[in-house]
């Protein structure tokens, strides 16, 4: 099972439908909104890749039709980012 | 469809930048081996504060003896110094730093109003510390009636207001009871007397002079006085006086906005005594 979980040295603040989240002590703060903050969440809450895109889902108004490849598009950033570890095939 | 966003680029509001900011600097001392305590703003126990303040920087307690060390860290991590010790504030208590993404950050090495040697005081408050969770980041805290003790320190500084008062009034018995142990601990009776509005009980004390006159306010020369008048000792109260006269650069800078000239530099130096000199003569007719 594939699990994905904030990377070591990561801050991160919720406010205002945003996720702040940050590669600590130097930045930058890189600003999630929308599907990325949910997911964001959602990961914080428990980091199995399997489920995300349900997950997400549930919590979005209008799903399109391509939302899990939206969802690996934003995984594959935040981990390019350095923000996030998979963990796992 | 991915909304991401590097910042600058979009607004970061002031309270998530600082709450970042502490993790960031709590990520620092862990690196350079430096003891921290998180005070005032967002760290603040919601027992005392319900509504979160976060203030406009980020306050930490250093343990004195890791102050050079974490300064040296914060700096080769990116923070710019603003305001020295030395000319940050009259109590030489605080080193204010800026950085780009993090903001403003107020090192203290003492807290002002706490009149037990630093280092014990620190290890006082280190003892009892609590758990302060910080965007996702293990800090510490001081425990809550230690702040306690520092808001009302703090709010004594700055004459003391009706949040000071609420404080102290609504603590519960057990909570007031801590907090006056803590204060005797730390031998903080005077500014602690100030804040809970009853300084006149301090008068034979050292130090009530200079409590006086921030809480009531006064001429410099009256707080100058006072000062030398609070030092532990003849060596404190003569870095004291020579400390007056100088012309806080620092300030000067911020004031016009750019580095100060040399003769902007020597003429604040020689406005100075003269300043003094027409507060003094004020205060004598004050006092007719």
């Amino acid at each position: 099972m594939t699990r994905l979980r904030r990377a070591a040295g990561v801050a991160w603040v919720t406010a205002d439908s945003a996720a702040y989240v940050a590669r600590i002590p130097s930045g930058p703060i890189v600003v999630l909104t929308g599907p990325a903050a949910v997911i964001w969440d959602e990961l914080t809450i428990d980091g199995d890749a399997a489920t995300l895109t349900e997950r997400v889902s549930e919590r979005m108004s209008d799903v399109p039709p391509d939302a899990d490849a939206t969802v690996k598009h934003v995984v594959e950033r935040l981990q390019a980012e350095g923000l996030l570890d998979r963990l796992g095939p | 469809m991915l909304n991401t966003v590097q910042a600058p680029q979009v607004e970061i509001p002031l309270g998530v930048r600082l709450r970042l900011g502490r993790a960031a600097v709590q990520a620092v001392a862990d690196e350079a081996g430096a003891d921290i305590l998180h005070i005032k703003g967002d760290a603040v126990a919601p027992e005392l504060r319900p509504v979160v303040r976060p203030g406009t920087d980020v306050d930490i307690l250093a343990r004195p003896s890791h102050v050079a060390r974490l300064d040296a860290a914060l700096r080769a991590r990116g923070w710019t110094v603003y305001s020295t010790f030395t000319y940050g504030s009259p109590f030489g208590h605080a080193q204010t730093y800026t950085h780009e993404q993090w903001g403003y950050l107020d090192l203290h090495r003492f807290f002002p109003g706490i009149e037990a040697d630093p280092a014990v005081a620190f290890e006082t408050l280190w003892s009892g510390r609590i758990r302060h969770h910080i965007a996702g980041i293990d800090g510490a805290a001081p425990a809550v009636a230690a702040q306690a003790v520092i808001l009302l320190l703090n709010d004594a500084r700055s004459r003391r207001s009706a949040d000071a008062d609420a404080l102290w009034q609504e603590v519960g018995d057990v909570r007031r009871s801590e907090i006056g142990s803590l204060v005797a601990l730390l031998h903080a009776e005077v500014a602690f007397a100030a804040a809970t509005g009853d300084l006149e009980s301090q008068r034979s004390a050292s130090s009530y002079a200079l409590w006086k006159v921030i809480t009531t306010g006064g001429s410099r020369a009256a707080e100058w006085r006072a000062r030398v008048r609070a030092a532990p000792n003849l060596w404190q109260a003569a870095r004291i006086v020579a400390r007056a006269p100088a012309v806080n650069v620092e300030h000067l800078a911020h004031r016009l906005g750019r580095r100060p000239t040399r003769r902007e530099i020597v003429m604040a130096f020689f406005a100075r005594p003269v300043t003094a000199v027409v507060q003094f003569v004020a205060g004598l007719r004050e006092r007719r």
